[in-house]
């Protein structure tokens, strides 16, 4: 059985840098980070993969060459074969783009089933694997908190879906893209120390537009449909500051300032 | 000598109650903070010590130490437990733990000489609370006050975050006793000063339990003005332009008692709300009313003189809030244990060493650089940077500051991560002609360079320590290299 696993690189939010002077992210040298939902789904695959011989788990990434190191740690923790799709020309793709990119590459594979996360953190509009499904023609289910495994055999596999206030069973055919919810439960398994040093370029694959030739209205911004007419940026400014003490009065007050916005209940 | 006979023999010298063998708080005594995700996560490498002592007066200190000194038995001298560097670590199957929590006396705050004496396992903030009380303070204020103690606290040369007044630790100790392994005890009288030799307050100060056993401690105090504290702020271009400002104030003569500089990335974590991306300058003036004006004019003044690189004032009260909570109690070190278990993650790593002036910039982005070219995890590096914390008139410290994913099982930590990083920041730091530890000391994970740190001088230390520890029974491989030992650093 082979699973393919979505893995985007994000900024790592809690560590981004703000221009104050510009008012704008900056994204140079930004740490990143796999994307926390595909680190969980991606995990699913893995532990299915440690207890069952006959699994094989790819990842597949779009993205800038510097996601390599990543890619590389991956493999290191036993995924068999990483594909990164990257091109210049792919910069600035949106998501409708993007899933075109990576469903052209994906029509020429073989697959069982595909495993991503529902979200990323820095784009967050989830569309990428429903629109992917949507150009391989294959079903797509989100917010998956739970698979019955021993289904992932068969032709169906059933999911648990959280829907927010009640959790829903679905079940789905083959080949399906599945989309998890982050997890705390389940990680990915360490890189051994043995392993840290390994040469793993042989199972790293760079995929560019010469394979899979989209001419350059098609891609990056110019090829995108989406128009950013104009961003706002929230302003990190100072707002009012009062500096209270870290004594009974300071703390009663920030303890009203927290209640009266319903962050804790009394 | 075998285990049983052994600890039937420390019996005679203590009773049962001051004898602890329980195989928590036995695991939890075999490594400090050095290894603390490791033994977070239990799955610490090095052996558990037999037992932890908790003598209750200098005689049963110096019988234990004859004891242990004539059956080649390891000993781990403890105070705070709050060490950093493997000083606490274990690495002999057959190792008593000597912890100075039983030796917990003020024994005396003598207001009119200025002087307060203590026994090694009373606290730094029972003390200060202590001489608060009487308008005094004692000056030192490390990070780890609430916690560290006074054993430890001279056993590892500490330095306090109002170190640019009072100095560190080497600058407030008047006398001492210590109980070396033969059992003999020595005291060190307390006198404002003396040219009777060589001080040998300093074969006790920084050895890190190595030579011998604090047992009690004469520190000076100083007269405590709270209410006069000033606290100055500036975001710089960079980080050259505060240690420059630094450097001002100190030649021109000015002691503020707290005076540092904060790379981006270090401030970033400091100093969130008001950074703007920038580096952070501050400064504390303390004292009496004449001198806190004398020391903040001589700030300003400095601040003016590198104005170019100074892109604006940050509100006192800010600089005032930070620095009122900045110190670690045992329930933050508490809190960054239990997170360790359940996350990948703990709060990061340091590596401080210390330059002159000219010198601490090239040391600073040599390493930076070399980590960033060189280092194999670095797209792991959540966080590098560094900060300057004591400065004296011929130079200052850097406090380099890192932390990183952890991608490796909890037993490679430290190989993988920490400890590549910290050799790039020695190596860059001899190179240069620096020290590679401005106050955690050396404990067992930079021992591999104590040769090098000290050069011809090392004949000195070596010397020490075959005179006052002929049987290496005083905590084994701190400061010394012991090839026995490697295993477990690499
Ligand atoms: C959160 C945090 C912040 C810190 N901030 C600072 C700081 O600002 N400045 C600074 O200098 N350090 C700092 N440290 C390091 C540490 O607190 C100091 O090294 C402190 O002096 C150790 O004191 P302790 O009582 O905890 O000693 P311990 O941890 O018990 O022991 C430290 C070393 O001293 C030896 N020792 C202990 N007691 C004796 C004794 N009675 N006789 C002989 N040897 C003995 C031990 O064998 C060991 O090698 C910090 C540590 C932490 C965890």
């Amino acid at each position: 059985m082979k699973i393919i696993c979505f893995v985007k690189l994000v900024p790592d939010v809690e560590n981004f840098k703000y221009d104050y002077e510009r008012n704008v992210l900056v994204r140079e040298n930004v740490h990143q980070i796999l994307n926390p939902e595909d680190c969980s789904a991606l995990s699913v695959a893995l532990k299915l993969k440690q207890e069952n011989i006959d699994v094989q788990v790819e990842t597949l990434t779009m993205g800038p060459e510097g996601c390599r190191p990543h890619l590389e740690d991956l493999i290191k923790r036993g995924v068999d074969r990483s594909i990164l799709i990257s091109d210049k020309s792919y910069v600035g793709s949106d998501t409708y783009v993007t899933s075109r990119i990576i469903s052209r590459y994906l029509e020429r594979e073989a697959f069982d089933w595909i495993f991503s996360g529902t979200h990323s953190i820095d784009g967050g509009t989830a569309h990428v694997p429903s629109q992917v499904a949507e150009c391989l023609n294959i079903p797509q289910m989100g917010n998956i908190l739970r698979i019955n495994q021993a289904g992932l055999f068969s032709d169906r596999v059933r999911t648990e879906v959280d829907s927010e206030d009640a959790v829903l069973q679905f079940e789905i055919e083959r080949p399906a893209i599945l989309s998890f919810q982050y997890s705390t439960k389940i990680k990915l398994p360490y890189i051994k120390y043995e392993d840290l040093e390994r040469d793993v370029s042989g199972q790293l694959e760079i995929v560019s537009n010469s394979r899979l030739r989209f001419c350059d209205t098609e891609t990056g911004i110019a090829g995108s449909p989406t128009k950013v007419s104009q961003v706002e940026v929230d302003s990190f400014g100072r707002k009012d500051t009062r500096f209270l003490k870290c004594d009974d009065e300071g703390i009663e007050e920030v303890y009203q300032f927290l209640k009266q916005r319903g962050i804790v209940c009394s | 000598m075998e285990n049983d006979k052994l600890m039937k023999n420390i019996s005679t010298i203590l009773t049962d109650d001051q004898i602890n063998t329980d195989p928590e708080e036995l695991y939890d005594a075999a490594a400090d903070r050095y290894k603390k995700y490791a033994k977070a996560r239990k799955v610490l490498d090095v052996p558990v010590p037999l037992a932890i002592v908790y003598p209750k007066s200098t005689e049963e200190v110096a019988r234990l130490l004859a004891f242990c000194n004539e059956n080649q038995i390891n000993v781990i001298p403890r105070s705070g437990k709050t060490a950093t560097e493997g000083g606490l670590e274990n690495w002999k199957e057959q190792t008593i733990v000597i912890d100075a929590l039983h030796l917990d006396k003020i024994i005396k705050i003598d207001e009119y000489n200025m002087q307060a004496t203590v026994q090694a396992g009373v606290a730094l903030q029972t003390l200060e609370d202590e001489l608060n009380k009487v308008g005094l303070t004692t000056g030192h204020s490390p990070q780890s006050k609430p916690v560290a103690k006074y054993g430890g606290l001279v056993a590892t040369r500490s330095i306090g975050q109002f170190s640019t007044l009072y100095g560190g630790i080497e600058d407030m100790v008047a006398g001492l006793e210590c109980v070396f392994p033969d059992g003999h005890v020595s005291r060190i009288k307390n006198v404002s000063r003396r040219a009777g030799g060589p001080d040998i307050r300093h074969i006790a100060i920084g050895n890190e339990g190595t030579l011998c056993y604090i047992t009690e401690v004469t520190v000076k105090v100083y007269r405590y003005f709270p209410d006069n504290n000033k606290f100055y702020g500036y975001l710089t271009e960079d980080i050259e332009t505060g240690l420059k400002v630094l450097r001002e104030v100190m030649v021109n003569g000015y002691r503020p008692s707290v005076a540092r500089v904060y790379s981006e990335e270090d401030a970033r974590q400091h100093f969130f709300h008001f950074y703007k991306g920038k580096c952070v300058l501050l400064f504390m003036a303390e004292g009496n009313k004449g001198i806190v004006e004398a020391t903040s004019r001589g700030i300003e003044e400095a601040v003016d003189k590198f104005n170019e690189g100074i892109i604006e004032e940050v509100p006192s009260e800010l600089i005032e809030n930070w620095f009122v909570n900045l110190n670690w109690s045992q329930q933050d070190i508490d809190d960054e244990f239990e997170g360790m278990i359940e996350n990948d993650s703990h709060d990061g790593f340091t590596t401080e060493i210390s330059a002159d002036w000219e010198t601490i910039p090239k040391i600073y982005h040599n390493a930076i650089e070399r980590i960033r070219k060189e280092y194999n995890r670095v797209h792991d590096l959540t966080m590098l940077g560094g900060h300057s914390s004591h400065s004296y008139i011929n130079g200052t410290n850097m406090y380099f500051v890192y932390n990183y994913s952890i991608n490796c099982a909890p037993e490679d930590e430290m190989r993988v991560y920490h400890h590549p990083l910290q050799k790039i920041i020695v190596e860059e730091t001899l190179k240069l002609g620096g020290s590679m530890c401005h106050h955690h000391g050396i404990g067992k994970f930079r021992n591999e360079w104590s040769k090098d740190e000290h050069g011809t001088a090392f004949y000195m230390l070596e010397k020490l320590k075959k005179a006052f520890d002929p049987n290496g029974i005083m905590n084994f491989g701190t400061i010394y290299y012991q090839e026995e030992g490697a295993k477990y650093q690499k």
